[in-house]
């Protein structure tokens, strides 16, 4: 009840909309960047050019995370669901490529690109660690802890934490 | 190039109408759309303040100026420190008084404080003018851009249509908050393009880097110093300044300019819509003096060199390398206009729709007919802008020509309401009419009408080498320092007192830190944009104080515009830190009254010629006419209604 009448609150709608705003205004620019910088590195087959768009996305997701210390706010279920798409997408795309594309665009692609996925998780990783520390950040993948939705699985002594 | 170019411009559409749809999808009340609920979020304002100084300057035109002229027009930039002191105490003034006095608009501010109905036409006058001719200007020359960028497959006319639907459907969908939103996206976008294009086109072109690759001027001119203080010349187009136009007063004055675009009333409406804060400190001190002119000190010099033949060379070079790269540039020079038509063109618009047509024409309309009015005027202010862009485009170039040093001549009128009580009316409206006068017969509007008509002129454009918003602005203040002298009394001191004493209060600023901080500002811009200069041409590289000569790799100048920079940037900071200008607070207690009847109404023959054509029904009743069409200018809380107690028929005023 509480959560619906804080939706259908204006100023509330609009605090969210403008931290939206916000957060679109930091990954717009940063996932051109890393676009511009992706096709360098495809083009101009220097390394460099792929550490650099990864490192426009670990400067927009630290960006992220400020906005959310400064607003009083979280990652909502939208970013996190999005975000985690993005990435699974990606990482399925990476290994299809492996597996399907040319030897010699496998050579030039699989380390940059492969080390960059692996450095997103790590970053992602490494932020739940410091704002949640380390229970609490297990506890946000411990879906069969969460999935009981009896209500006596909330007592303590029945383990419920949620 | 064509197609991804095309395809971003296209992403950048989908963003806009992404952000309109999304604001029209809040719900929120309908009058927002003029407004943003007056709370705009603190952010979008942070970014966008950069980002107007900036393409105050011109992305395209300062580059090539740069390019043309070297470090001697790159000096200009110490202006973004003007520019951001002028935003921070302005906006700050401004933004209290709405909240004290229940104040709209720029317009409704200034008129309702000199209690005068001309500089509420002024500001109209100042709203058309950023809104058509200097928006069509620069629609113009992105079109321009994008033509030569697709090597014709986009006409100049095909493109200026295009850019203006695709400005204008965010803007009717969205209102005031979605382009503001949509802006501050745009703004941080250029803020990385800038650097980024730099850096990346020294990595991947060959040659040296400026200062090492020196930049390509005409013989004849200093690239690498300012010539002179002044020059007994004519003006552009009547004889050549030796070593270059930008003498330390044609820096001074062009610097000085700059502030005219925080006098704009788009910006200033800006300041005013925003939710209070710390957003005027952050976004004059770290992102306009920090980052905005430290980007255009620093990088643009490098930029430059490398590109005497324009953007679209520039462009292509990177393109053969990268074609994303290239587009980046491209996207860059087309973003820097667009940024500022959407700006100008929406908050003119509906400044103009709240100051004309609905306190004027349609007094009555109802909060969703308010949001229909905005929506159709926003719709024929593109249009016109499309129409002059497409087919006007050199009689925009010199409209455009006289906007920034026109809105600078407003500079009195904002010093009398935001600090100095005694700046009368009658000052302010001379000073500006002959400010004005001063300004079009320096530039290429008086020159080439009065020539055109009657007989040559001796002077040219900018005489003496000082920019037209200089000579402008020297007169007007003249006048108006003289003539505010003889009328210190009478009831308008008595409640213009009140209303500076009110507003004193935010912040609490104390004289003796006053007079240290504008002693070290005069100071500073002596030695930032003044004479003194002229001292940094050699400051460095030849030591005053020693025969010994200095090896450091760079030219003097350019060190002591980094220096000036970084001083600049303490002054600011201590003007919106220390002196408090930088934070907004709620603002409570009583409201104060300011000038004007306490309502007012359409005039009688705009109210009949209305009549004639629409049958508004509602609008005006036959026995009592003025009373429906009566709208009241003053906020709610100082009407004083009267409390009438039920069956008793007794009055008490509250």
């Amino acid at each position: 009840m509480g959560q619906r009448l804080a939706e259908d609150d204006p100023s509330s709608r609009i605090d969210r909309f403008n931290r939206h705003g916000l957060v679109m205004a930091i990954w717009a620019p940063a996932v051109f960047v890393a676009v511009v910088l992706f096709h360098a590195g495809y083009v101009h087959t220097t390394n460099w050019w792929f550490v650099a768009a990864f490192g426009s996305l670990i400067t927009a997701f630290c960006a992220h995370i400020i906005v959310n210390v400064v607003l009083k706010t979280g990652f909502t279920t939208r970013e996190t669901a999005l975000g985690s798409t993005i990435l699974v997408v990606l990482t399925l795309g990476y290994l299809i490529t492996i597996l399907t594309a040319p030897d010699m665009l496998v050579d030039r692609l699989m380390m940059p690109i492969g080390i960059g996925l692996g450095m997103l998780v790590v970053v992602v990783v490494v932020s739940m660690l410091i704002s949640f520390g380390p229970r609490r950040a297990f506890e946000k993948f411990d879906v069969v802890r969460d999935n009981n939705l009896r209500a006596a699985s909330r007592l303590p002594h029945r383990g419920g934490r949620r | 190039m064509t197609f991804l170019l095309l395809i971003t411009l296209g992403l950048l559409f989908v963003y806009a109408l992404y952000f309109a749809a999304q604001t029209a999808r809040i719900g929120s009340n309908p009058r927002d759309f003029l407004d943003g609920a007056m709370m705009l979020p603190s952010w979008s304002v942070m970014f966008i303040l950069p980002a107007i100084g900036v393409t105050a300057l011109g992305i395209e035109r300062h580059l090539l100026l740069v390019s043309y002229y070297g470090l001697q027009a790159s000096h200009i930039a110490v202006g973004m420190i003007t520019l951001a002191v002028a935003a921070v105490m302005f906006w700050n003034r401004l933004w209290v008084a709405t909240r004290l006095a229940g104040l709209h608009t720029p317009g409704e501010a200034i008129g309702r404080y000199y209690d005068s109905i001309a500089l509420r036409v002024i500001m109209m006058g100042m709203c058309v003018l950023f809104a058509l001719p200097y928006s069509a200007n620069l629609l113009s020359q992105a079109a321009l851009l994008l033509q030569q960028a697709t090597n014709g497959t986009i006409s100049r006319e095909m493109a200026v249509w295009v850019f203006a639907l695709s400005m204008a459907v965010p803007a009717i969908i969205g209102g005031w908050r979605a382009v503001v939103m949509v802006l501050a996206m745009e703004a941080l976008l250029m803020a990385i393009l800038i650097p980024g294009i730099m850096l990346f086109g020294e990595i991947v072109l060959s040659g040296d880097i400026f200062p090492n690759r020196p930049m390509p001027v005409d013989e004849g001119i200093f690239w690498d110093r300012i010539p002179g203080v002044l020059q007994g010349y004519a003006g552009v187009g009547k004889n050549v300044p030796t070593g270059g136009i930008f003498t330390a007063v044609a820096i001074s004055s062009t610097a000085i300019s700059l502030a005219g675009i925080v006098l704009s009333p788009a910006t200033l409406y800006l300041g005013q819509t925003a939710r209070n804060g710390p957003a005027f400190g952050i976004s004059a001190v770290w992102l306009t003096g920090g980052l905005a002119a430290g980007i255009l000190l620093l990088v643009v010099p490098v930029l430059a060199a490398r590109m005497p033949a324009g953007l679209v060379t520039y462009a292509e070079a990177l393109a053969a390398i990268v074609p994303l790269a290239g587009v980046s540039v491209i996207l860059l020079g087309v973003m820097g206009a667009i940024f500022a038509i959407s700006f100008f063109v929406t908050g003119g618009t509906l400044l103009v729709f709240r100051e004309l047509v609905h306190t004027y024409l349609f007094p009555n309309l109802t909060e969703r007919g308010q949001r229909l009015g905005a929506r159709i005027s926003l719709g024929f202010g593109f249009f016109l802008l499309g129409l002059m862009a497409a087919f006007m485009p050199f009689v925009s170039a010199v409209f455009a020509s006289v906007a920034l040093p026109l809105a600078l001549q407003l500079l009195p009128a904002m010093v009398g309401f935001a600090f100095m009580r005694w700046i009368s009316r009658g000052a302010v409206l001379a000073g500006i009419a002959l400010g004005s006068l001063l300004v079009v017969f320096t530039e290429p509007l008086g020159l080439i009408i009065f020539e055109g008509l009657f007989i040559d002129l001796p002077w040219g454009r900018w005489p003496l080498t000082i920019h037209s918003a200089g000579w402008g602005l020297a007169i007007n203040l003249l006048i108006v320092f003289l003539s505010s002298v003889a009328k210190l009394s009478g009831p308008e001191m008595y409640q213009r007192s009140r209303f500076h004493r009110a507003m004193k209060v935010h912040p609490p600023a104390t004289t003796a830190r006053s007079g240290l901080l504008w002693g070290l500002a005069i100071l500073w811009g002596f030695l930032a944009y003044g004479p003194g200069a002229i001292l940094g041409n050699f400051f460095f590289s030849d030591p005053i104080f020693t025969d010994l000569k200095s090896i450091i790799g760079v030219p003097s100048l350019w060190v002591w515009q980094m220096l000036f920079w970084l001083f600049g940037v303490v002054l600011v900071w201590w003007l919106s830190y220390s002196v408090g200008y930088g934070h907004t607070h709620e603002v409570n207690g009583k409201p104060i009254r300011l000038g004007m009847p306490h309502a007012t109404r359409s005039p009688d023959w705009i109210s009949s010629g209305l009549r004639r054509i629409v049958n508004r029904s509602g609008d005006a009743s036959p026995d009592n006419p003025d009373r429906v069409s009566e709208r009241l200018l003053l906020p709610d809380l100082e009407v004083k209604q009267p409390a009438v107690k039920p069956k008793l028929g007794r009055t008490r005023h509250s």
